[in-house]
């Protein structure tokens, strides 16, 4: 009996099916990732001659982009050999998928502190190459650029937490800004100013889930603590966190706060109608009275946080990015050149940081996390929707202040889901600050930490 | 058509007729390339980005894996982990309320305005209207959903206001979140069902509602027993594709509520991607699987009663 050789549509289907089993069973035996998982180091670059060649680097788009793009223009123009791909992308969203993939790998992009841990096996170990730098960087930076005992990041800016108040609220109150020195005082300010304005509630008291556990960093990193301690230990039931918790219980009990997303129209609207006076906040709210503000534009003043003891640290961190150099970059020493640039050199933060077309008055967000940067001149100018105040001058003693010996771990995004929600448990009624630590601590534990 | 028919044995003891017919029967026995060659493009993009991934996820979801490194065989401890966790069951209910609230009243709503459309005189129009929503960019939408719903100085509880009404908490109750978030839903996806329905309603041939006049069926026994039974078919269409939208619902919880107030808004996609935007690619991997199995035997379940009743 002769077989039948032709090939019919069912043998041809049967094919492909054993086919694409074949490739299904490969990839489940076969085909696991090459990445060693443990960052690999980047050495010292050495250029034969002039550096020379071609780097791609992600920004986030918007304003940062342009501003990113006058300082990297100053770069190429000291390495004309070397040429820049600046790509403004949305970074949060794609950078860990494309490092994932290894497909079109960036040669360095810009990235949030609190995203980088969860990288960090993506990313080359920058630690000898940080080395010279380590004693000019802000402590509490480059503890969150260090991940297991490498640096990772090259760290850029620091966020420190200031206190933005309503200075004619308080001058009508009779609350001098400068006794707000602890945050007990912080508390009879604003008794004080619901004495005089009954219908204000006047600190700030954050609804956004992710936000409010920043924020809640924020006064914890002040503290010198952090969600976990040296040893990687889950630290929530601390006093730094219960400090903090009972503070704000406190404020929301006593009928002294606003509860509000940060920016989204109730928070808008009480920031410009006087129920919000106080807010204790990122440097970064400035954004709010240059940008969003209408009626209380040049009406609000930054000070230091108050110290949660006499004599205690003035200011919190909460935010910052820093610059990230994958393991699979192209020309990786070409992109250390680059942020080297940046972030220590003179010409390339004072570039960053100082007027520019798109900023004329310079970017006042935040401030560098290079300490020689924040003992120069002045990088940005007065803020004029401040009342002319000089932000850099507050800014820069309160980044001084900031404590180090804050950590972030790798799960730092998904424990909002517990901690994040259950802070607004709190301010809801329904859980104490004691419940928060006890019940944020065991789903932690249970879900991000013990799981398999 | 007769060589298709033609019996094999036949055409087997057919002898020789010359140098023609026998270069034909070679033609004839050669193998049928075309329909392959035109097919394996598709074949091989599935093979590659679909079947390939759709393997390495299952090999991810018995791993612990973030991205980088050795996988790490876990077993089934990711799905353990998951089927006794609150976090999973709670996801899954609250994406089971969004389905209750959307699809049974976006059904028949969608039906009803398909009946009226198919005999309206500016249908056209109408689904013109209809069809905004479905085009008009999701996050777009969903900032004005805020907006509206925002509770010190939102629209709609302006006008509650003006009405003497006390304001309310759309997106800041828990227990409010998830309708408000479906009016979200059902606001943008109707006009697609009112479409596909109306589709259906038209493929119905005029001759049996005609017989059915004849024979003195009113209209609501036409719409009873021949609309509602001969649409069966494709109204469990789009209660497979609903019930796929709402379980894999992302955009709208994520711009809107970002799963608050306290996760009630955390739907079954919004968990999935928590895990997948923190490198959880083990754990996300075997959600993502406990998620088809779990929507394939929803959607099988309505199939199901669906067709019983046409069936009746």
């Amino acid at each position: 009996m002769i077989k039948d050789h032709r090939l019919t549509r069912r043998s041809l289907l049967r094919g492909a099916g054993a086919a694409a089993l074949a490739s299904g069973f490969a990839s489940v035996v076969g085909c696991a990732p090459s990445n060693s998982g443990s960052p690999q180091p980047l050495g010292t670059p050495s250029f034969t001659g002039p550096p020379a060649g071609e780097i791609t680097i992600w920004n986030r788009s918007g304003d940062l982009y342009r501003v990113f793009d006058k300082a990297i223009a100053s770069f190429t123009a000291k390495y004309p050999q070397v040429k820049v791909n600046h790509i403004a992308i949305d970074i949060n969203a794609t950078l860990p998928n494309t490092l994932i993939t290894g497909a079109d790998v960036p040669d360095g992009a810009f990235y949030d502190d609190a995203l980088v841990p969860g990288i960090a096996p993506h990313l080359y170990d920058l630690s000898q190459l940080i080395e010279p730098y380590k004693n000019d960087i802000a402590p509490y930076k480059l503890g969150v650029a260090t991940v297991e005992g490498r640096v990772v990041a090259i760290p850029w800016d620091l966020d420190p937490g200031l206190l933005f108040y309503r200075e004619d609220i308080l001058q009508a109150a009779g609350v001098d800004p400068a006794g707000i020195t602890t945050y007990d005082a912080l508390i009879e300010a604003a008794e004080k100013v619901k004495e005089v304005f009954p219908d204000s509630k006047p600190i700030h008291l954050e609804a956004n889930e992710f936000l409010s556990q920043l924020w809640l960093d924020m006064f914890v990193s002040q503290q010198g603590a952090a969600m976990v301690d040296a040893d990687g230990r889950l630290a929530l039931d601390s006093p730094a966190y219960r400090n903090a918790l009972n503070f704000l219980h406190e404020v929301n009990q006593r009928g002294l706060g606003t509860v509000a997303k940060y920016l989204e129209p109730t928070d808008v609207a009480t920031l410009d109608n006087g129920t919000q006076v106080f807010v204790p906040w990122a440097q970064w709210f400035v954004f709010a009275p240059q940008q969003l503000l209408t009626e209380t534009k040049g009406k609000w003043r930054a000070t230091f946080l108050p110290a949660w003891r006499p004599g205690g640290a003035r200011s919190g961190v909460m935010g910052g990015a820093s610059f990230v150099i994958p393991a699979k970059a192209r020309n990786p020493q070409l992109a250390w050149l680059l942020y080297e640039y940046l972030t220590f050199h003179p010409d390339g933060y004072r570039t960053v940081y100082g007027p520019n077309d798109v900023y004329p008055g310079g970017i006042n967000t935040s401030v560098p996390s290079y300490l020689p940067a924040l003992e120069s001149d002045a990088l940005f100018e007065p803020v004029a929707e401040l009342g002319g105040q000089d932000l850099w001058e507050v800014a820069t003693a309160a980044a001084r202040e900031v404590p180090g010996g804050y950590r972030i771990p790798v799960w730092w995004g998904r424990a909002v889901d517990y901690l994040g929600v259950n802070l607004q448990r709190m301010f809801a009624g329904q859980l104490t600050p004691d419940e928060v630590i006890a019940t944020s601590a065991d789903q932690i534990q249970k879900n991000l930490i013990d799981r398999p | 058509m007769t060589l298709l028919t033609e019996p094999r044995a036949a055409r087997k003891a057919e002898p020789a007729r010359g140098g023609s017919t026998a270069s034909r029967a070679r033609r004839r026995r050669r193998p049928p390339l075309a329909p392959y060659l035109f097919v394996a493009p598709f074949l091989l993009i599935f093979l590659g980005f679909g079947l390939y991934p759709m393997a390495f996820a299952l090999q991810l979801s018995f791993t612990n894996w973030r991205g980088a490194g050795v996988l790490e065989w876990v077993g089934f401890d990711n799905y353990i982990y998951l089927l006794t966790s609150e976090d999973f069951w709670g996801s899954l209910a609250n994406s089971g309320v969004l389905w209750l609230l959307v699809i049974p009243g976006q059904v028949i709503v969608a039906l009803a305005v398909a009946v009226a459309l198919a005999k309206a005189r500016l249908r056209n129009l109408f689904i013109a209207a209809l069809v905004a929503p479905f085009v008009t960019p999701l996050v777009a939408m969903a900032q004005v959903w805020i907006v509206l719903f925002d509770r010190d100085f939102g629209a709609v509880n302006l006008g509650l206001r003006d009405l003497g009404l006390p304001p309310v908490g759309w997106l800041t109750d828990p227990a409010l979140a998830k309708p408000t978030l479906a009016l979200l839903v059902l606001w943008r996806t109707t006009g697609y069902a009112v479409i596909l329905l109306l589709a259906g309603l038209q493929s119905i041939p005029g001759q049996v509602y005609e017989a059915a006049r004849l024979d003195g069926a009113g209209a609501w026994t036409q719409f009873w027993r021949i609309t509602l039974p001969l649409m069966m078919r494709t109204v469990s269409f789009y209660v497979v594709i609903g019930t796929l939208t709402v379980f894999q619902l992302f955009a709208e919880p994520y711009v809107v509520t970002d799963g608050g107030p306290f996760n009630s808004t955390r739907t079954a996609g919004l968990y999935l991607y928590d895990h997948i935007t923190n490198s959880d690619l083990g754990l996300g991997s075997a959600n993502s699987f406990l998620l088809v199995i779990m929507v394939f035997a929803l959607s099988l379940a309505a199939v199901r009663i669906l067709r019983s009743r046409e069936d009746a």
